[in-house]
């Protein structure tokens, strides 16, 4: 069971959001509108993960984004799942700046899918990564390193992918619908081809995914 | 050569009984009076404006008046510009309608910087012995008249009378002479004719004169303000169509986008409560049905949002032109609203959309703040290419374009092709704002 807080502001998607959660298990500790009443949630409740829209009153721009650097800052150990209708390649950038332990960045599109998305949201507030393949796509397009990610072969490229957006070998396997040892294999190759250091851990190896991607 | 001397002689001398000679001769009355009662408004105002505000305690009060001299001269500009359209069908096109500033400091500046205003201010100085000649050459004109009559004059009444008749010869080294027989009054009549005649073509001179003066003075303005009148209006158009996109953005994001992910949630929770149950657990079937309502109203909610959202960029209504879409939208209005037409040429499309969004607007002005009880919606074109529309209401009154935000936010709409809006609002009612559009954008 999680301990979750939901700042978003349009009331259909906050009481969906709550009620989706609670049918899980889950307990939603507050559900609140805007990005001050959302820190004093976390303060308050010190849930596990947060989830985030991030247009929200006064300005809708970009508070939410705000609301969970600070909040981030403040209270390190608790998850931030950012939840919007857009992907912005800056926000992803700003978000990840201070590692991406804990970090999630999804389209609201997302949540069609109840168990993926119930999934990433675990893995956040686990203090694993769960980034909306749009956010990967984007920084395979912008990667700077093209010339390592052009060795790749395709089922390479869909792994680093997956793996890019947090998830672990077995969930690979699972979407992929091919052997754990296979996702194994592939990963190694990755490594290789990309230079990157073998790592066990899901997070570690994010981190290096992100990294070289962000080069 | 003979033939161009009477020809020349011939428009010569008959040009005082032309229609046209009429029409110069009133102008030369009416224009000149005008151009006197002006030119004295004008110069008390600007003396007294500038005298006080060069005294340290009445630099306030001196700048008010000041400004009072400048709106007064424009609607004397106006005054002039209509006459000369009346009498002498000579068509001056007004000069762009004054853009009131926001604060105080900002008006005034605005005001005292307003060279439209100022350009009205110089001719009424400069109409004064314009207005002289014109009044002379009436004068002379009257005068050469009676002296016409005097035969017949002394035919009727006084050749039994005593004493001689005083002939008035209006000219300068003229003065006055006396005729004491019926063949002086031949005398009389010949420079009664002559006097006539000068005074027709002086009319016609002085008033080709003042012709040019209202154009150059009272007309449009010149080129570099009518330049920087266009970036000002371009600006407006372009942040218009950039505020315009991202409110459809933003619509977009709180309404259907919002919606459809809500929608997208219930059925995602609907299918995984039919998949997850165990096969001997019967799927919850209230709760499922529950998410499938909640997923069917957010896809209507969504439909409707849309839809809106489509009309608000582009009113459907609008392909049969404007008389239907306006029948359609005083139908809908809250408040009883009659919609009448009379379109000569079809306007532009962007023209007919932004007078379509006007015509909105102001129903929807009506409908929150004037607590009327009827509103009149009127749209015609006028023969100078001008589309009009107007909407009446028989509500409270005290609209105000300077603070209203909705009337200043159309103004910058209409602005944007050269249009205008005059709002008349009295308290008590009722208000019309009439909204000026070219025909083409």
């Amino acid at each position: 069971m999680m301990r979750v807080v939901i700042a978003e502001d349009a009331a259909l998607l906050r009481e969906g959001l709550t009620r989706l959660l609670e049918d899980r298990g889950h307990s939603v500790c507050a559900a609140v509108t805007d990005g001050d009443m959302l820190l004093a949630a976390v303060a308050e409740h010190r849930p596990d993960v947060a989830v985030v829209d991030i247009r929200m009153p006064p300005t809708h721009t970009d508070e939410g984004l705000r609301a969970a650097l600070a909040m981030r800052k403040a209270f390190p150990g608790t998850g931030v799942l950012m939840f919007s209708q857009y992907i912005e390649t800056s926000y992803s950038a700003q978000l990840l700046e201070g590692g991406a332990a804990g970090v999630g960045y999804l389209l609201k599109d997302r949540v069609a899918n109840v168990a993926e998305f119930a999934a990433a949201l675990e893995r956040v507030a686990g203090g694993g990564t769960a980034l909306d393949p749009e956010v990967v796509s984007q920084l395979f397009r912008a990667s700077r390193q093209r010339g390592g990610l052009a060795t790749l072969t395709p089922r390479e490229r869909q792994v680093l992918a997956l793996m890019a957006e947090g998830r672990s070998n077995s969930a690979i396997a699972a979407d992929l619908v091919v052997s754990g040892g296979a996702v194994e294999k592939h990963v190694a190759s990755i490594f290789t081809k990309l230079g990157l250091p073998p790592d066990e851990s899901d997070n570690r190896r994010v981190l290096a995914v992100l990294h070289y991607l962000g080069g | 050569m003979d033939e161009d001397i009477r020809r020349v002689a011939g428009t010569v001398l008959r040009a005082p009984f032309t229609r046209r000679t009429v029409h110069e001769l009133l102008y030369c009355g009416v224009g000149g009076l005008a151009g006197v009662i002006g030119f004295l408004v004008t110069i008390v105002m600007l003396a007294a404006g500038l005298t006080i505000s060069v005294s340290v305690l009445g630099t306030v009060i001196g700048l008010l008046l000041l400004t009072l001299a400048l709106r007064v001269s424009r609607r004397l500009g106006g005054l002039h510009r209509r006459v000369v359209w009346w009498l002498l069908r000579y068509q001056v096109e007004a000069p762009p309608k004054f853009q009131p500033g926001t604060g105080i400091l900002n008006r005034l500046d605005k005001r005292l910087r307003d060279r439209a205003a100022w350009r009205a201010v110089s001719y009424s100085l400069v109409k004064l012995p314009v207005a002289a000649v014109q009044l002379y050459a009436t004068t002379i004109t009257c005068i050469g008249l009676v002296d016409i009559t005097y035969p017949l004059d002394w035919v009727l009444f006084r050749h039994q009378a005593s004493g001689p008749m005083v002939v008035v010869f209006p000219f300068p080294l003229g003065g006055t002479f006396d005729v004491y027989g019926f063949a002086g009054t031949y005398l009389a009549a010949i420079a009664g004719a002559f006097s006539v005649l000068a005074g027709t073509w002086l009319a016609r001179g002085i008033n080709a004169g003042d012709r040019r003066l209202v154009r150059s003075l009272l007309g449009p303005s010149s080129m570099a303000e009518r330049v920087s009148e266009l970036t000002r209006t371009r600006t407006l158009a372009v942040e218009d169509s950039a505020a315009a996109l991202r409110r459809v953005e933003r619509d977009l994001h709180d309404g259907a986008q919002m919606r459809l992910a809500a929608l997208a949630m219930n059925l995602g929770m609907a299918r995984e409560k039919l998949s997850d149950d165990d096969d001997d657990a019967r799927p919850d079937d209230a709760t499922v049905r529950e998410l499938l309502d909640a997923a069917h109203r957010n896809a209507v909610d969504a439909l409707a949002d849309l839809r809106d959202l489509a009309r608000g960029i582009h009113p459907p209504a609008l392909d049969n032109g404007l008389p239907s879409a306006l029948a359609t939208l005083a139908a809908s209005s809250a408040i009883p609203a009659s919609a009448t037409a009379d379109i000569a040429t079809r306007p532009a499309p962007a023209i007919e959309t932004i007078a379509y969004f006007c015509a909105a607007e102001l129903i929807a002005n009506a409908t929150k703040h004037s607590y009327a009880n009827q509103i009149k919606i009127n749209i015609y074109t006028e023969r100078t290419g001008v589309l009009r529309l107007e909407v009446t209401d028989d509500g409270i009154g005290g609209a105000d374009a300077a603070h209203g935000s909705g009337l200043a936010g159309l103004a910058q709409r209409v602005s944007t092709v050269d249009g205008r809006i005059d709002v008349s609002s009295p308290p008590g009612g009722p208000t019309t704002v009439s909204v000026e559009l070219p025909l083409k954008a």
